[in-house]
């Protein structure tokens, strides 16, 4: 088969317009869900008890199940929530209206927001639950040995966690290209169909991961030094 | 002074504390000695509700508290009128020397921080580390931790520390430089209630010595009385067991 070399650099340089995009829809879904894993764990800590089996069965959910599913139960399911609401408080909103990916953040806001709550909950089990008798011990409320002592820890320990998933949902942004998003693969498989030279456009666009990705793991392996260098020893 | 009136506890169906009543008198060092399992270390975290007793009433600060239904605030009255010194030090490892001494002080206490500072500073002195202020608790070595945490109890002015076997955990050769702390507290007037294993520590320095075995409070009197005119067979058992010519007679 014959490989169109020059090609690849055009849906190279093509793909790049995508980068922008594709990271916000990485770094905004992992801040919503930090805020979600937040307030996972404070229903948790605070044993709250509706709400911590509503908490646990949304962590279990979308843990249990691919994001690719996530995205598509928020876009198609979403629209018709509003549809109905609509009906009922004679609000005349038109769901078709919101851009698409916005639904994408949405949801893979709520997937970030388990796998995080999940990461924060190992960081707290690592902190020594001595330390939070001593708070206790010298007059600290529960809400200020939670705030004061347990979780600056555990996110200090759950920060290995969150930038590992980091570069996990860099790499499923793509599952937005299936409801047209021209991120990174939407924008490489629209290249690739109006060219008819598919195998070069997904060529770029894993160039473009891979570099993007190699980065990054080097920013993390910076963080993870710097880590071992604060907690002392050798792990 | 504190008094606590018939503390039961119970982990599961194991009795760890069947009825245990105690007066401190203020200024007072009180030894608790016992073998492993006796309840000496689940009684003191009754003291400061660590453990949540079955039963039982402290009196103490002009109060009275109920440990069965104690409320939100009594417990941080209990809490903030005393402190506790881990085996284990617990000291905050996300904070500096200085940062865990005044914790209790800004946070709990609601003292300024130029003061709180000005307090610990004094009480790390007091211990021999004002020079660590700055260190963070993976830098100390195991006496320097435990100096720490007894400048983090002192720090908070309490009505009595509680010491959980303070020198158990440390080398033996760091055991004296704690031990040098706690005999110059205990001369300045400190009320402590000590569980301890470091018995010349509880015959030089205690006014009041308490053997526990089993969850009850075998015998108690003056150090003179426990160690030379002990009238319980468990209590002469123990301090047999516990002495050198019993531990090296099988060398």
């Amino acid at each position: 088969m014959h490989i169109d070399y020059p090609f690849i650099w055009t849906a190279f340089k093509f793909l790049l317009a995508a980068v922008p995009l594709t990271l916000l829809m990485t770094i905004l879904p992992i801040l919503f869900g930090f805020i979600i894993a937040l307030l996972v764990t404070y229903i948790r800590l605070y044993k709250i008890k509706v709400l911590a089996a509503a908490a646990g069965a949304y962590v279990s959910f979308f843990r249990s199940t691919p994001a690719i599913l996530h995205v598509m139960l928020i876009y198609l399911g979403i629209p018709v929530l509003i549809i109905k609401f609509g009906h009922i408080f004679g609000i005349g909103f038109n769901a078709n209206k919101i851009p698409v990916f916005i639904f994408v953040i949405a949801a893979l806001s709520l997937t970030a927001g388990a796998y995080l709550s999940e990461a924060v909950r190992s960081g707290i089990l690592a902190v020594d639950t001595g330390e939070a008798e001593a708070g206790y011990a010298i007059g600290l409320t529960h809400s200020q040995v939670i705030r004061r002592i347990v979780l600056p820890q555990a996110l200090f320990y759950a920060l290995p966690n969150f930038v590992n998933l980091f570069g996990g949902f860099f790499h499923t942004t793509s599952i937005a290209s299936i409801v047209a998003v021209p991120e990174i693969t939407g924008k490489a498989i629209i290249a690739a169909s109006n060219n008819y030279e598919f195998l070069e456009a997904y060529i770029a666009a894993a160039i473009i991961y891979w570099g993007i990705t190699i980065l990054f793991e080097w920013l993390a392996h910076l963080t993870d030094q710097k880590l071992s260098q604060l907690k002392g020893g050798i792990t | 002074m504190i008094t606590i009136h018939n503390v039961h506890k119970a982990f599961g169906r194991h009795q760890v504390l069947k009825g245990i009543h105690l007066t401190v008198q203020k200024g007072e060092v009180v030894t608790i000695l016992g073998p492993s399992g006796s309840g000496k270390t689940t009684l003191l975290r009754c003291i400061n509700y660590l453990e949540r007793p079955d039963e039982g009433q402290v009196e103490f600060g002009g109060k009275t508290i109920d440990y069965k239904h104690p409320s939100k605030k009594d417990i941080l009255f209990l809490r903030r009128h005393t402190a506790m010194v881990f085996q284990q030090y617990n000291l905050f490892s996300h904070k500096n020397v200085l940062g865990n001494v005044t914790e209790g002080l800004t946070v709990a206490r609601k003292i300024p921080k130029r003061e709180a500072e000005e307090i610990a500073m004094a009480q790390l002195e007091r211990v021999g580390l004002a020079d660590k202020a700055g260190h963070y608790p993976n830098q100390l070595s195991g006496g320097q931790k435990q100096r720490v945490g007894i400048a983090r109890a002192l720090a908070i002015n309490p009505d009595v520390i509680l010491f959980d076997e303070p020198t158990a955990a440390l080398d033996p050769e760091l055991v004296g430089e704690v031990l040098e702390v706690l005999l110059e507290i205990a001369e300045t007037g400190v009320t402590m209630i000590v569980v301890t294993h470091e018995m010349e520590f509880a015959r030089r320095v205690s006014d009041h010595v308490i053997f526990m075995d089993q969850g009850i409070i075998v015998e108690e009197g003056s150090p003179h009385q426990i160690f030379h005119q002990s009238r319980e067979e468990r209590t002469k058992k123990f301090l047999h067991r516990v002495s050198p010519a019993y531990l090296y007679q099988q060398v």
